[in-house]
């Protein structure tokens, strides 16, 4: 059996050793993302079956939980890490011939911890181990974020730093807290023990937790730096944070809300949370005129509509809510690819300069569409799947008060529709101002958007591909029980 | 009184470097003394984590001689954590230097109030 340590451990390994391949020569570092990450997405293809019998639970040290650090590739895990291996595989091809100036190999390199960050959080069943991952995260894309070394990159990266590192204390004085109640850092003991302790002592650890973890995965009042984070980084890195890192963001929320403390009274207060993000966010991106932060606050309303899903908390909502991570990631992807070379041809982020793009960059532009129709919701796309299930789930929960967020949330859909229209329209039906030459994007970056419209119209059309792994890993989120039995035995 | 402050002092005193740090990050203008928040925002958290498993009169959990309890010995798992955390303190704070040294090479001043190219 493939032991899932390696998901980790190879492309730490290959991130290490980066450097000392730049020695043979300079030409092949930047193949090392690209294979550290294919190798990620063939274990986590070989997990699969596995997983969705047993979690499958490696002890790093060799004892039985609770003692030691332990890893659990359940669902879950193994969905979240197919994702990040999928997206991070693409972006990385994307970047051989995006990322050409500056310190490649400082970029490769803490590319491929950023990842490596990103697995170990949705793979780990430790939560302190959680917070070293999540760090290795974090300090990985702060220094990404600036890597253009521009006026705007550093002073969002500079932001994003000083928030991040309240966000990441906030969350070590949480689990501090945890671990004086009992003794113990790994979830499923923690998870097991939970109704022993009273319920005001548990609510502070937990409101310290979902603050310091809110602020990565960008719930509404703690978003301030996303904006200009997003959009002052390199176009692949916009593409990876908005995929992936706040997507592990949620994740962590929703491990923390839903296996380790089970709090069913903190469900509702989610769903808020998310309905206002998603509002919030949609109103602002409405509002834009530069294209990367307008994606930016559009990635914002997104995790508002995963945030309140997960909150529905039936096992329509929770496969929902993940189903739209899997949209969201593939679809806003696409859309920072597409966009960063358009903006690398046009060197402008206003949507004003995008007019007649259309003619001149007929694939990337199609890329760009194709992303936005998804997003919106459109069939075949796949985000009309995963949109379809919320509100679905949130129907047949047969509560008045639901229906009025639903309202809401297609009043959101509308404004997410009428922004991304704006911009079609200026690609393909306004004439160019300034006739220039623009060429269309290179091979290598074709590719990678190739790969990624067709995953998004394949899971649309057939939604069956994913839907088994969904439903374990709802499954797995919502019986908390068979959780903590199938680690503790 | 006294019984209440020799009991929770470590965790007053944590949490008042908690709020000193958040307080400075907040109130500041100038970088570095935002840095120096993020420090002691840091170093409270540390020392909480640390208090958490501390005893009174207890000794470091090695077993120097065969007749040592470990009733009396303090926890070594906050211990590791604090050891971690630092390490990680620190690369945040190196990371937060250098970023301050080329916001400074850009606009020339580490004022916050004078650095806002960018906004809602």
């Amino acid at each position: 059996m493939v032991n899932p340590v390696l998901l980790i451990a190879v492309p730490l390994g290959l991130a290490f050793a980066l450097p000392l391949f730049g020695f043979i020569s300079k030409r092949i570092e930047k193949f090392i993302p690209v294979l550290g990450m294919s190798f990620n997405l063939v274990i986590s293809l070989l997990l699969i079956p596995k997983a969705m019998e047993n979690p499958i639970i490696v002890s790093i040290g060799g004892g039985k939980p609770p003692f030691y650090i332990n890893l659990v590739a359940g669902p879950v895990g193994i969905l979240f890490s197919l994702i990040i291996a999928v997206v991070g595989l693409l972006v990385s091809i994307y970047s051989l011939s995006y990322i050409k100036k500056g310190a490649t190999e400082k970029y490769h390199m803490l590319y491929l911890f950023l990842l490596v960050g990103a697995t170990g959080v949705v793979l780990t069943g430790d939560i302190f181990n959680l917070f070293v991952f999540w760090e290795i995260l974090c300090i990985s894309s702060y220094a990404l974020v600036a890597y253009t070394g521009e006026k705007s990159g550093v002073e969002s990266a500079m932001k994003y730093l000083i928030q991040g590192a309240i966000g990441s204390s906030l969350l070590l004085i949480g689990i501090g807290m945890l671990y004086g109640l009992f003794g113990t850092l790994n979830m499923a003991d923690i998870a097991q023990n939970i109704d022993s302790v009273s319920s005001i002592s548990i609510f502070v650890p937990l409101v310290f937790i979902i603050t310091g973890l809110g602020v990565e995965a960008a719930v509404f009042p703690l978003n301030a730096w996303l904006p200009d984070a997003h959009s002052a980084a390199p176009s692949s890195i916009s593409a990876i944070l908005s995929g992936l890192a706040i997507e592990v963001g949620v994740y962590a929320i929703a491990r923390v809300v839903f296996t380790i403390f089970g709090a069913e009274s903190f469900f509702l207060f989610l769903c808020f949370l998310g309905l206002l993000t998603l509002l919030i966010g949609e109103m602002s991106a409405f509002s834009q005129n530069n294209l990367k932060r307008m994606l930016a606050y559009s990635s914002i309303g997104q995790i508002g509509l995963i945030v309140f899903a997960l909150g529905i908390a039936t096992s329509y909502g929770v496969a929902g809510g993940l189903f739209q991570i899997i949209s969201h990631s593939l679809s806003k992807a696409l859309l920072f690819l597409s966009v960063g070379y358009i903006i690398y041809r046009t060197s402008s982020m206003d949507i004003s300069s995008f007019e007649g793009i259309g003619k001149k960059m007929p694939i990337t532009s199609l890329a760009f569409t194709i992303g936005a129709f998804s997003l919106i919701g459109f069939p075949p796309f796949v985000g009309f799947p995963s949109k379809f299930l919320i509100v679905q789930a949130a129907l047949a929960k047969g509560e008045i008060l639901f229906v009025v967020f639903i309202a809401f949330i297609l009043i959101g859909t509308v404004i997410e529709a009428a922004y991304f229209f704006r911009v079609v329209q200026a690609i393909y039906f306004k004439k160019e101002k300034n006739n220039s030459e623009k060429k269309e994007a290179p091979i290598a970056a074709i590719i990678p958007m190739f790969i990624l419209a067709l995953l998004i119209i394949g899971i649309g059309v057939y939604p069956k591909l994913v839907t088994d792994i969904l439903d374990s890993a709802a499954s797995e989120f919502l019986k908390r029980a068979d959780f903590i039995r199938g680690i503790l035995g | 009184m006294i019984d209440f402050l020799s009991h929770y002092i470590y965790y007053i005193g944590a949490f008042g470097l908690i709020f000193i740090g958040i307080f400075i990050i907040l109130v500041k203008h100038n970088l570095i003394k935002v840095i120096i928040g993020i420090s002691i925002l840091d170093t409270g958290v540390n020392l909480f984590l640390i208090s958490v498993g501390y005893i009174s009169d207890g000794t470091a959990p090695i077993f120097s001689s065969p007749d040592m309890k470990a009733e009396n010995m303090v926890d070594p798992v906050p211990q590791a954590l604090v050891l971690t955390a630092i390490v990680i303190g620190v690369a945040v704070l190196a990371l937060a230097l250098s970023l301050a040294i080329k916001l400074y090479k850009h606009y020339g001043t580490l004022n916050l109030r004078k650095i806002k190219e960018m906004k809602w």
